[in-house]
């Protein structure tokens, strides 16, 4: 039975938990019209769309206002939860501080002076912008920015359309990393079945603060009701370390050195899955010969994790297996070498064999859905401003990458990049080094920002186009692959609060007066429609506006790809212990160590990382939240502390090659001794983010730095002074 | 949440609650006990009664005030609920002050009422049936006031006393604590009033009040010695509150304040005031035909040697300027008692 | 007291708390709460010398005590007690006296100066009578709070309670409180 009918039948209460869940949103509004003196309460299912998870929720609205936002447990990976975040969504909807009219820039950029204007007057200024920069240009002189949304593909298709090859997205701040590796070694980036698994370790993926579901409700199942044995590796105590069984205080960017040695051990003590490794990988041989150098006694002088322990480790890990792995970490945007340290994670979960089992890797189940078919676009004819054929050759072509493309659009090179449209995003916040992003925001001549709040991208725009909340618009359907697929439907709950639009009317309107009409020729009705045609039920749109989500049974389902027979999308149609791909593309096929950089006398490594009560950048100006940590803090040791007389609480600058920051200190044990952290999201310039505006920002810190196969930006390679203010 | 609640209003009105009540208390026994000749005594009487009913009424007004709801304050007597000490100490304020307003008015001389219903105007004429004489109840209303001055005494300490989870409050010895501090603070205002403004006494005449504030400041301190003994041999979590006082923030104020200046030296003075005169009835005794406990007639020798220190009862000297210097410091030790108790209480709690 | 026909409580797994705040924000957000008030909140505790730290936390809101001292001291009877044990305020009789915040032993309540009224965690008694979780049970993504009637021997805090065993807090306080801390 599920949680939310529980008490429903354990009072024996009218409405029955089914009836609940398959009626939610018309029932109560009968019953409520019988009973003149109630107010009518609607339940209406969606999704939140408070952090990248979409997990499922219903909303109850009174009277047209949103008044709760309960969690929906019909969907498998968000399991009946909503995070803090998930619950304030409410604060973002009527929040006093997000744009309410279209507005037009009328001082210096960044001055503050806005012209409230009408949708018409803010998008005909967009298109003849738009429009002259293509005429001097060439279309190629636009640059499409924009993050994950229900509502991006309109606007890369935007892009495309008007034939700008330069659309950039987060995943090279974020996962690109990560996915790489994977996909070079499997040929698909696949789920982790952390619910299943028995022995697991993870590398910095601070999955109890960092929410990714279901992983994080997994995870606190599996450790906290000992059914597996957790090992965390992160420099930092964070809670996912309070719930480890055993935590280790790595050495930043050694985590490499770590997977070898335990590779080394696994293959030189026969470890490793002999029948998997032989019917599925290749390159085992080269890999074994390879892992030779790397003994735990090297590893533990890299890493300081006692050789003991990763003897231990690896040995515990192979007996596990294949209910044992390696977590592969989604912010995987760390270090210089952070590409192969993911590969070194795929190989070591390849060699014990926990692919596409219970409790071992799984690759994704889909749930198909229709598509609309609209006029296509001619490609575009220029090729991408950050060269990526040139650079990174292996890299995700739609999602660019994000340092190098800043680098070329600020040196004009290969040709000039002058307007910046931005969707969903906060470059000023997300991207390193921002002293840099701002001159790119200078140089532009035309930037249009696309967002709900003054961020401190928008600060800088010339033209903001509010879009409206998650909460007050229809979105396409989504599907979201996993061990337990889902499909994920959002509706709005109340009418849009102010005078704005949801982005797919923003893209039309820009269309119809960029000539580009006739590829958006259709309504978001036709578009859901389509979508949902495929669905094994009757009515599927009317099941999903009932239900809000859609998962369906079958899974989950193991080992569909365990035949002989099976080709990888690989190169070699194996698993790829030893990647063709990559020895091709010019790159080392098997993951070499390279030392990090070490940390100079007198300054320390600067790491980021999440609590669970923010969203990037994007929530701290959230009063309830904000409410949890008005303002960040240094997280320093108190050893150092000591020695630079750094008290808790004490006013600090923190400095590096780029910039310098000041806010206060939290003086704990919690962090290694050569490391800080700040939390990200804070030190802001947009007044209108009055609670964001206290502490310090890390994106002012971070140097400019990026792995060299994926193109990631390396946000931990910065090392920075502290000094008592 | 851990907040402190209850502030200086509260502090003020537990004091000036127990003040009354110390006013009532003294005025009613000193009526019921005196000679009939004695001016001095009546004069102490009609003091106490006429100035016991305002500190209670104006602490009721910070009360008032300090609730979240002031204008909401009259649903207190829409319940009775005799769990809570708050009920049951609204309820008996509303009975002292009715009944210390009533006594207060039988000590009101004729003349003046005469003159004040006499110069009503004509529409509050018909207010002249409450012109009545109620001298001759005094001693009734001294006799039933006498316990329920008592009881808001009490009172202020049992609405600390009975909250269980503050472990620096929970113990009977704070109701009785507070008692005599009411008490005490009651002597301490009139021996102020009357070292100040009572000009044709001698202030030997007061010497029943020197006698009863040294009598309830050494209760005061006898209660709280068994109060640390006590506390010292209870729970961890008594223990760990009585550090407020014994090594924490209230420490200094405790054993300095309240203890030394508000207690000790206020003793001191008057106990050096009355002291003499106890002398001097010793040296009476013999001559009443008191048998001497002799047989080996050395305590007498010692008491007689006393008493020859002892100066004639007539001449005996009670400074108006100790009088005033004791009285203060007993009020402020009033003050401190409710206001260390008042805020230390709120700070302990069990772990 | 007559016995009662329900006796709702919880059960707090603790050790399962990763101290997220959604209980928090859900309860600001079920309750109308203000910004630096909270009917409930997560004690947090590290231990140990790096690197072998511990970190414990423990959510923590009304015990909905059997014996209250919060209805004992109330001089209005603001403060009650439901018949299913729910502990509850009724503001229209809410003097503001704020005696009750100061029997508490669990320090669960507190003041809303807006409203001049004492205020404190219901259990989500309108969602109780709507048969729906309190908000801060429901909305928790580790499940840490295992609501229900104690006197219901199918529910699922009757059996936990029967199989595993629990702490209660400040039990030296005699109010009875009825949050279990699984153990
Ligand atoms: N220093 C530092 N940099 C980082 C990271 C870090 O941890 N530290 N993390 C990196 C990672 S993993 C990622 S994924 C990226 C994320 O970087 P971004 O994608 O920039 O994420 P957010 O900071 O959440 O900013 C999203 C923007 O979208 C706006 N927004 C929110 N909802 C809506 C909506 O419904 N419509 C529209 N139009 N706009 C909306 C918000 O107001 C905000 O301005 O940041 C990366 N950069
Ligand atoms: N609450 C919340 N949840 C979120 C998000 C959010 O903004 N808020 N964002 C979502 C998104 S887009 C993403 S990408 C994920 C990110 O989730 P995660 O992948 O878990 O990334 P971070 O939270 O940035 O955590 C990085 C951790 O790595 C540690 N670390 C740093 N350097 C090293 C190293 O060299 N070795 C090891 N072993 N550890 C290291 C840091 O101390 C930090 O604790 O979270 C998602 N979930
Ligand atoms: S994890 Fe939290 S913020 Fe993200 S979608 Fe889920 S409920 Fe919303
Ligand atoms: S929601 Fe659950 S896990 Fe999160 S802080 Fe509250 S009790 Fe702990
Ligand atoms: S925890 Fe406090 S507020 Fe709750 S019932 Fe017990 S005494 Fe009353
Ligand atoms: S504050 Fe309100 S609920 Fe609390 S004791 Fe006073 S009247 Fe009762
Ligand atoms: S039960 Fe309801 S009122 Fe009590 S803490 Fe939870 S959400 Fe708040
Ligand atoms: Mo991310």
């Amino acid at each position: 039975m599920n949680r939310r009918g529980f008490l429903k039948m354990a009072t024996g209460g009218a409405v029955g938990a089914a009836l609940l869940q398959t009626e939610a949103c018309r029932v109560p509004l009968q019953q409520q019209k019988a009973a003149k003196d109630v107010v009518p309460r609607l339940e209406i299912p969606t999704t939140c769309d408070m952090c990248v998870n979409k997990c499922s929720m219903i909303a109850i609205v009174e009277k047209g206002v949103l008044k709760k936002l309960n969690p929906n447990p019909e969907n498998p990976k968000s399991k009946g939860m909503l995070c803090a975040r998930g619950n304030a969504g409410i604060q973002q909807l009527y929040d006093t501080a997000r744009i309410k009219h279209p507005m037009i820039r009328t001082g210096e950029r960044g001055e503050g002076k806005w012209k409230v204007v009408g949708w018409d007057e803010a998008l005909d200024f967009a298109a003849q912008k738009l429009s002259a920069i293509k005429e001097k240009y060439g279309p190629q002189g636009t640059l499409w920015s924009s993050s994950a949304s229900f509502q991006e593909v309109f606007f890369r298709n935007l892009s495309q359309a008007f034939g700008s090859p330069n659309s950039v997205r987060h995943p090279t701040l974020c996962l690109a990393s990560v996915n790489l590796a994977y996909s070079v070694t499997f040929g698909t980036v696949p789920s982790f079945d952390v619910q299943n698994a028995r022995y697991i370790i993870m590398s910095g993926a601070n999955r109890l603060e960092s929410f990714i579901t279901p992983d994080t409700m997994d995870l606190i199942d599996s450790t906290t009701e000992r059914k597996a044995r957790l090992i965390y590796l992160d420099p930092r105590f964070t809670k996912t370390a309070a719930k480890a069984d055993e935590w280790y205080p790595i050495k930043p960017g050694t985590d490499l050195a770590f997977i070898l040695a335990m590779l080394n051990v696994i293959i030189s003590e026969n470890r490793y899955n002999k029948e998997f490794v032989s019917t599925y990988c290749s390159g085992f041989e080269q890999l074994a010969e390879h892992v030779k150098q790397y003994t735990p006694d090297w590893a533990a002088e890299e890493t300081q994790i006692p050789a003991k322990d990763i003897f231990r480790i690896a040995r515990e890990f192979s007996d596990a297996a294949p209910r044992a792995i390696y977590y592969a970490g989604r912010r995987s945007s760390w270090s210089r070498d952070d590409f192969s340290m993911r590969r070194g994670q795929a190989i070591l979960n390849a060699i014990v064999g926990n692919w596409d089992r219970q409790g071992g890797m799984v690759p994704n189940a889909k749930v198909e859905l229709g598509e609309l078919m609209f006029l296509p676009w001619d490609d575009p004819v220029a090729p991408r401003v950050d060269e990526l054929d040139k650079n990174f050759p292996l890299a995700a072509k739609g999602d660019g990458v994000y340092l190098k493309l800043r680098e070329n659009v600020l040196a004009g090179q290969p040709y000039p990049v002058k307007a910046w449209m931005i969707y969903k995003q906060d470059p000023m916040s997300a991207i390193p080094e921002q002293e840099k992003t701002l001159q790119m925001l200078r140089q532009m001549d035309f930037v249009g920002v696309i967002d709900i709040q003054m961020s401190d991208t928008a600060w800088y725009a010339d033209v903001i186009l509010p879009e409206s909340t998650y909460l007050e618009r229809l979105d396409p359907v989504e599907m979201l692959g996993g061990i337990r697929p889902v499909v994920l439907y959002r509706q709005p709950v109340v009418k849009p609060l102010h005078d704005t639009k949801p982005a797919f009317e923003i893209v039309q309107g820009l269309a119809k007066r960029l000539n580009l009409s006739q590829y958006f020729d259709y309504t978001m009705e036709q578009w859901i429609a389509e979508q949902v045609k495929p669905l094994p039920m009757d009515l599927p749109l009317d099941y999903m506006k009932k239900h809000g989500v859609y998962s369906p049974p079958q899974y989950p389902k193991y080992g569909s790809t365990l035949s002989p027979d099976h080709r990888f999308v690989t190169k070699s149609g194996k698993i790829e212990l030893l990647s063709e791909r990559l020895r091709e593309a010019g790159y080392d096929p098997l993951p070499v160590y390279h030392q990090p950089s070490q940390v100079p006398e007198g300054k320390f490594r600067l790491v980021l990382g999440r609590h669970a009560f923010f969203t990037h950048a994007s929530t701290s100006n959230n009063p309830w939240l904000n409410s949890f940590s008005p303002e960040n803090a240094l997280w320093i040791h108190p050893k150092p502390a000591d020695s630079l007389g750094i008290t808790d609480a004490s006013l600090v600058e923190v400095a590096s090659g780029v910039g310098s920051v000041r806010l206060k200190a939290r003086v704990t044990p919690k962090i290694r001794t050569d490391c800080v952290f700040m939390q990200h999201g804070y030190g802001k310039r947009s007044p209108w983010l009055r609670l964001a505006n206290s502490g310090g920002s890390d994106a002012q810190l971070i140097e400019t730095a990026w792995d060299t196969v994926s193109g990631g930006a390396a946000l931990h390679e910065t090392f920075v002074k502290v000094r008592k203010v | 949440m851990k907040t402190i609640e209850w502030q200086y209003l509260i502090v003020s009105y537990l004091f000036l609650g127990g003040l009354s009540a110390g006013l009532y208390f003294v005025s009613a026994l000193t009526e019921l006990f005196r000679k009939d000749d004695d001016s001095a005594q009546e004069h102490i009487a009609r003091l106490g009664a006429l100035l016991a009913s305002w500190p209670v009424m104006l602490g009721c007004t910070l009360l008032v005030f300090d609730l979240g709801h002031w204008y909401r304050a009259y649903k207190l007597f829409l319940h009775f609920r005799w769990e809570s000490p708050m009920s049951i100490g609204s309820w008996l304020l509303m009975l002292f002050i009715g009944i210390s307003l009533i006594y207060a008015y039988g000590w009101t001389s004729r003349d003046g009422r005469e003159h004040f219903f006499g110069r009503l105007p004509r529409r509050l004429r018909f207010l002249g049936i409450l012109n009545v004489d109620v001298a001759p109840w005094r001693r009734p209303l001294a006799i039933a006031g006498l316990p329920v001055s008592v009881g808001v005494a009490i009172y202020t300490g049992v609405l600390l006393g009975a909250v269980q989870s503050r472990p620096f409050w929970n113990t009977n010895l704070v109701a009785q604590l507070f008692l005599f501090s009411a008490l005490s603070s009651g002597c301490a205002l009139l021996i102020l009033v009357l070292a100040m403004r009572s000009r044709k006494f001698e202030m030997y005449q007061f010497r029943s009040l020197y006698l009863l504030d040294v009598c309830f400041l050494t209760l005061e301190f006898f209660i709280v010695v068994p109060y640390f003994i006590h506390g010292e041999l209870s729970v961890e979590a008594v223990r760990e509150s009585l550090k407020l006082v014994l090594g924490g923030p209230f420490t200094m104020v405790f054993w300095v304040f309240l203890m030394g200046l508000g207690l000790v030296l206020p003793w001191a003075i008057e106990v050096r005031e009355v002291v003499p005169l106890f002398l001097t009835h010793v040296q009476l005794l013999p001559r009443m035909g008191v048998a001497t406990p002799s047989p080996a007639g050395a305590s007498v020798s010692v008491v007689s040697e006393l008493s020859a220190l002892a100066p004639p009862a007539n001449k005996l000297h009670f400074s108006r300027g100790w009088a005033v210097a004791a009285a203060l410091l007993v009020l402020v030790g009033g003050v401190l008692v409710r206001y260390i108790f008042v805020f230390a209480g709120q700070m302990s709690a069990i772990r | 007291m007559a016995m009662r026909t329900k006796r709702y409580a919880l059960a707090i797994d603790a050790k399962k708390c990763i101290d997220c705040k959604a209980c928090v924000v859900a309860c600001r957000a079920e309750n109308g709460v203000p910004l630096g008030k909270s009917r409930n909140w997560i004690n947090e505790e590290l231990r140990g010398d790096w690197p072998k730290l511990m970190e414990v936390f423990e959510p923590e809101q009304c015990h909905h005590c059997e014996a209250p001292a919060c209805v004992r001291v109330c001089p209005t009877g603001a403060s009650y007690q439901r018949a299913d044990g729910v502990v509850a305020v009724n503001p229209s009789e809410c003097v503001g006296c704020r005696y009750c915040m100061i029997a508490c032993p669990y320090d669960a309540r507190f003041f809303r100066e807006d409203l001049g009224v004492v205020e404190k965690c219901d259990l989500c008694a309108h969602r109780l009578d709507r048969g729906e979780l309190p908000a801060c049970v429901e909305t928790c993504p580790s499940k840490v709070r295992i609501f229900g009637d104690l006197n219901d021997p199918t529910s699922e805090i009757h059996q936990i309670l029967e199989k595993r065993q629990y702490r209660l807090k400040k039990r030296e306080a005699g109010t009875g409180p009825q949050i279990y801390y699984l153990l």
